[in-house]
């Protein structure tokens, strides 16, 4: 058996959305049971089904962030700067 | 029905009355997998496929009558048209799926005969039926050939072929009084049922074939004596199946869901 991953997108804007996990021996049965097991009540209109095996998976160690604020701005210094009035400092 | 001609109207009505009870019986008999599927992904399957069947009973019975409660179960047991294949219980999981293989390859062939029909309501209930039949019946034959690869699989499923094709047959008859002539010249049908009946038992001996099997098939005609659930005379396991499947309305007749 081989396991996918399933991944829904309702009608509409919305993007696909992972939405679990199945295994199956094969891609076709695959398909059949994400059909059974994650659309019985038309949860999407839309269905990726991927071996976990095809998937690229990113190195945990590239994505782990140091120490950088800087990239976690979330406005309240150029809000509290604007409340009081002034300008940013040249 | 009001497009269709007279001639045809009585037996177009027994037709779908027999394909709606044989629907009902295999959903109910399904069903019983909730929760004891050999896997999850199978239980899910399984029962979802069932809830489809029941769904395809369900719109047949309504172009018969709005009651569709009282035509599913208020009847009484002579007057049910299934194929007896269908009331099995099939408590094994190999019998299942042996049975819904069957089952399934002559459903894609019996509702691609009613396709285009004439009876407009009966022809939108058959295309949106097929849709679904083809993916149940890529479950069937997914699962059935990579068992048929193995040595157990092969010699437990392949016996159970030689006891339900002749109970499958059945499938492909009509309740005695209803006449495919009349169903086939004013188009309510658009295929006879031994040519339905040849491309279904050509499916089966194309899936069982890379197994080196062959099914013992009954001749053509020999078939009509083994058609008396059509006839309205009950299988030993109906009694039991119509009792769970009113279980409810025996305990509340006024219960609605």
């Amino acid at each position: 058996m081989k396991t996918y991953e399933v991944f829904l997108k309702r009608p509409g804007k919305d993007p696909f959305t992972h939405v679990g996990a199945l295994e199956a021996p094969d891609d076709d049965l695959a398909l059949s049971f994400a059909r059974d097991c994650y659309t019985r009540r038309s949860e999407g209109d839309q269905m990726w089904v991927v071996a976990r095996e095809d998937l690229l998976v990113a190195d945990p160690v590239e994505l782990e962030m140091a120490d950088r604020p800087h990239r976690h701005n979330d406005g309240t210094l150029l809000r509290d700067l604007r409340q009081a009035g002034s300008q940013p400092a040249s | 029905m009001t497009d269709s001609a007279p001639a045809s109207t009585h037996s177009a009505h027994e037709a779908v009355l027999a394909l709606a009870d044989d629907e009902l019986c295999i959903g109910q008999n399904l069903v019983w997998w909730i929760a004891v599927g050999p896997f999850l992904e199978e239980d899910l399957a399984l029962t979802s496929i069932s809830q489809d069947e029941l769904g395809h009973a369900r719109a047949l019975y309504g172009l018969l009558g709005d009651d569709i409660d009282a035509l599913a179960y208020g009847r009484q047991p002579h007057e049910y048209r299934s194929a007896h294949l269908t009331e099995l219980p099939c408590r094994d999981w190999g019998e299942t799926l042996v049975r819904h293989f069957l089952y399934d390859t002559a459903e894609t062939v019996r509702w691609a005969a009613l396709a285009d029909s004439s009876w407009d309501a009966l022809g939108a209930v058959a295309r949106r039926a097929l849709a679904e039949e083809r993916s149940h019946l890529r479950h069937a034959s997914g699962l059935l050939s990579w068992l048929l690869r193995t040595e157990a699989g092969r010699s437990q499923l392949l016996p159970l072929f030689d006891q339900f094709v002749p109970m499958a047959c059945e499938l492909f008859h009509l309740p005695p009084g209803c006449s495919q002539e009349a169903l086939l010249a004013d188009g309510v049908m658009d295929r006879s049922l031994s040519d339905q009946r040849a491309e279904w038992q050509s499916g089966v001996d194309g899936a069982v074939a890379s197994a080196g099997y062959q099914p013992q098939w009954p001749a053509d005609g020999a078939a009509t004596a083994s058609a008396s659930g059509r006839a309205g005379q009950r299988s030993a396991h109906f009694a039991a199946l119509h009792a769970e499947m009113v279980e409810v309305l025996s305990i509340d007749p006024t219960a609605v869901w």
